[in-house]
């Protein structure tokens, strides 16, 4: 009983000094914090975080908005016409198409890096940047396409004038055809048929 | 120093009154001073930086913080009993500035070296308790009265096994004032009461172990009074919010803060006198080496301050060592532990004494 | 007037005037705190008398004893704010006479009594006679006090235990 009562004693304050023997230790063990506006932590090699497009690469093909859950990629195209093509891309591939509009809402964003697979020419890709919050919702939605509008409308001009020509040409073609084919009856007829009634079909 | 007061004001009552001004002054930037070490200890001991933004490795914290208390408002609830609620934060405030009149700063600062000297430190400190509870009951809050019944239950309890040794200190040394006990203390540090006590001989060689004991239960029961860590049950912030100071905001409860850290000192500066020689320099003092007269109670001061910090920083060091104590454990360490050795070190000191 | 005789005036008001309201208050808490500053009030006269030992004494035994076992017992009771406290005059006559001879006899000693005005020699400790005084020609007296509050002390233990069974 009064055995125990020492022992109890004892043992109180040699384990007292025992932690703080640990805490005395952990006074100088360096600190883990980060002094964050300074010092900013090392982030792992394929972290996921701000997307980016290199509007220069991308051909328009829409993978990447139909890979995305979220819906947080919209793409408009235009077509390019021969006389006023895209350059091509960095590794060469041809473009078709203007890109004319390509948003991506980093507000819906999930970071789910499934738009950056499918990319043919590696346009679409995650960044390291994550620092990018707004006061303003909408200045989450990132415009990557470089053209004006007025650049637009003059590619939607372009496209729909070219458009019309092709159209009108092949209406022409169309009726040319058309023609030619009459033409052609015309003169199978004729061959069927005697001379004269060649004149009468003019005179009509 | 008052005498020299005296000298220029010609009259008592000024001089005593110009004399407290330092020691306020000592308290406040004591505290600021204490909250940041406070921080840094903490946040270091738990691997982390603590504040470090404002001024270098953000000493002036405290300062911004203290200006942002400033600036608070100060709320008053409506069933709060308003006089008194008024009152409580002054009534603590003030009883623990009044214990630092007691206390030897220097050979020629000493607020009043009354003779009753530590008798009246353990007077105002448990005349705190009369504030606590004010406060505690002005609040009008479960948590604030919890919180300071507790905290009356405890420093009540504590005060028995500090009276104790306080007892067997004031037998060794043969006085109750602060500045005497310290005199008595001068020159060499085997002269210190945790060596035993200035008188050569025998007795002192026989001292020394039950010195040690007398010391740590000062220590622990000294700690017990000032409500920190492993003793903060009044404030328990996971279970009472923040005890008795729950309501208070603004100015007032910077008075409870301020007396909090000044109760820290104080408790250290008691050890300080009682077992480590206040004041006095172990190993001799500059300004005589130099020759230079004014230099010495520079040193004094610098020594005893430099001595109570320690202790402060070791109720640090324990705050973050231990978590907190039951109230059952709290009033087992006091009754059953810390009463029956503090009461045989008297009775063993005394016999020794005798000798 | 000295400045010492405006100190002690000013603590002579305040024992008199909280006093006064610890019997008049409605709210026995509030009774309590005014008790505070009545035994503060008193404690300062002390120092004035020169009796240090007393005052201090005064503050460590009746704030940091009494007045919170009052405290104590008053916040643990329940509904203290709802208790209905009696403090109108029950019966004038009687108790005018009462009072009446009570300060005619305080009075009377007073206007008797051979006052020390001079004080030979203010002794600067007081703890130290004191003291000694204890031991020697007081000693029976202290001796029987400490065991009357040893006794209390095992009662109030024997009281609070619980029955083991």
């Amino acid at each position: 009983m009064i055995k125990n009562y020492f022992k109890n004693t004892w043992e109180g304050l040699y384990t007292i000094l025992i932690g703080m023997k640990i805490t005395w230790k952990h006074l100088f063990v360096p600190s883990v914090t980060l002094q964050y506006p300074e010092e900013r932590a090392k982030l792992p090699e394929r972290a996921r975080n701000r997307l980016f497009l290199n509007y220069n690469d991308c051909i328009g093909c829409m993978q990447c908005a139909a890979a995305c859950p979220v819906n947080c990629i919209e793409i408009e195209t235009v077509k390019g016409i021969p006389t006023d093509m895209p350059d091509p891309t960095s590794k060469g591939q041809k473009k078709a198409l203007w890109v004319t509009k390509f948003d991506i809402d980093e507000g819906k964003c999930c970071f789910c890096q499934l738009c950056v697979a499918p990319c043919p020419t590696e346009a679409i890709y995650m960044t390291d940047i994550y620092e990018y919050s707004e006061f303003d919702r909408d200045n989450l939605v990132y415009n990557f396409a470089s053209l004006t509008k007025e650049e637009v409308q003059q590619k939607q001009d372009n496209f729909d004038k070219f458009q019309a020509e092709k159209e009108a040409q092949k209406l022409e073609a169309a009726k040319a055809k058309a023609e030619a084919d009459a033409k052609k009856a015309a003169e199978e007829k004729a061959k069927l048929e005697v001379k004269p009634s060649n004149d009468e079909k003019k005179e009509d | 120093m008052q005498n020299y007061l005296i000298e220029i004001f010609g009259s008592e009552i000024v001089a005593y009154i110009l004399a407290t001004v330092p020691v306020l002054a000592f308290i406040v930037l004591f505290v600021l001073f204490a909250v940041w070490l406070e921080r840094k200890v903490s946040a270091h001991m738990q691997d982390r930086l603590g504040p470090m933004r404002v001024g270098w490795h953000g000493v002036l914290q405290t300062l911004a913080d203290f200006l942002k208390l400033l600036q608070k408002e100060d709320i008053i609830a409506t069933a709060n009993d308003k006089a008194l609620f008024n009152i409580a934060p002054y009534v603590v405030f003030v009883t623990t500035l009044a214990t630092f009149t007691m206390l030897p700063f220097t050979s020629i600062f000493i607020g009043s070296n009354a003779d009753v000297g530590i008798f009246f430190v353990l007077a105002f400190s448990g005349a705190v308790v009369a504030g606590i509870l004010m406060a505690g009951w002005a609040s009008n809050n479960k948590y604030s009265l919890y919180g300071s019944l507790r905290s009356a239950a405890q420093i009540v309890s504590y005060e028995i096994p500090t009276a104790l040794v306080v007892l067997t200190m004031i037998m060794l040394y043969g006085t109750m004032s602060l500045g005497e006990i310290t005199i008595a203390q001068t020159s060499h540090f085997w002269n210190w009461g945790i060596f035993g006590g200035p008188e050569l001989g025998l007795a002192k060689i026989l001292l020394v172990p039950f010195m040690f004991v007398a010391f740590i239960i000062l220590f622990i029961s000294t700690l017990a009074e000032s409500n920190r860590t492993p003793f903060d049950l009044p404030e328990s912030e996971s279970e009472l919010v923040a005890g008795f100071n729950t309501e208070y905001s603004g100015i007032k409860f910077s008075m409870f803060f301020l007396s909090e850290f000044a109760n820290m000192f104080l408790i250290g500066s008691i050890l300080v006198i009682f077992f480590f020689g206040g004041y006095n320099s172990p190993f001799g003092y500059l300004g005589n080496l130099l020759g230079i007269e004014w230099l010495i109670p520079i040193e004094q001061l610098l020594w005893f301050l430099g001595k109570g910090m320690f202790f402060v920083f070791v109720d640090m060091w324990l705050r973050w060592t231990l978590p907190r104590v039951r109230v059952d454990q709290l009033m087992t360490i006091c009754w059953k532990y810390l009463i029956p050795y503090a009461f045989f070190n008297l009775l063993i000191v005394g016999l020794i004494l005798l000798i | 007037m000295s400045i010492y005789d405006l100190i002690f005036y000013l603590f002579a008001t305040l024992t008199i005037v909280s006093a006064l309201m610890v019997v008049s208050s409605d709210n026995i808490v509030r009774s309590a705190f005014y008790l505070l500053a009545t035994f503060f009030g008193v404690s300062g006269i002390y120092v004035l008398l020169g009796a240090d030992f007393v005052a201090v004494t005064q503050i460590m035994v009746y704030i940091g004893g009494i007045l919170i076992l009052l405290l104590f017992g008053v916040m643990l009771t329940s509904n203290i704010t709802n208790v209905e406290i009696k403090k109108g005059t029950a019966k004038i006559l009687p108790a005018v006479i009462g009072i009446g001879i009570l300060l005619g006899a305080v009075v009377s000693v007073m206007t008797r009594t051979k006052w020390k005005i001079h004080l030979t020699e203010i002794p600067q400790t007081t703890s130290f006679e004191l003291g000694k005084l204890l031991i020697t020609d007081y000693v029976l007296v202290f001796e029987l006090l400490g065991i009357l509050l040893l006794i209390a002390l095992i009662g109030a233990a024997s009281m609070a235990r619980r029955e083991q069974e």
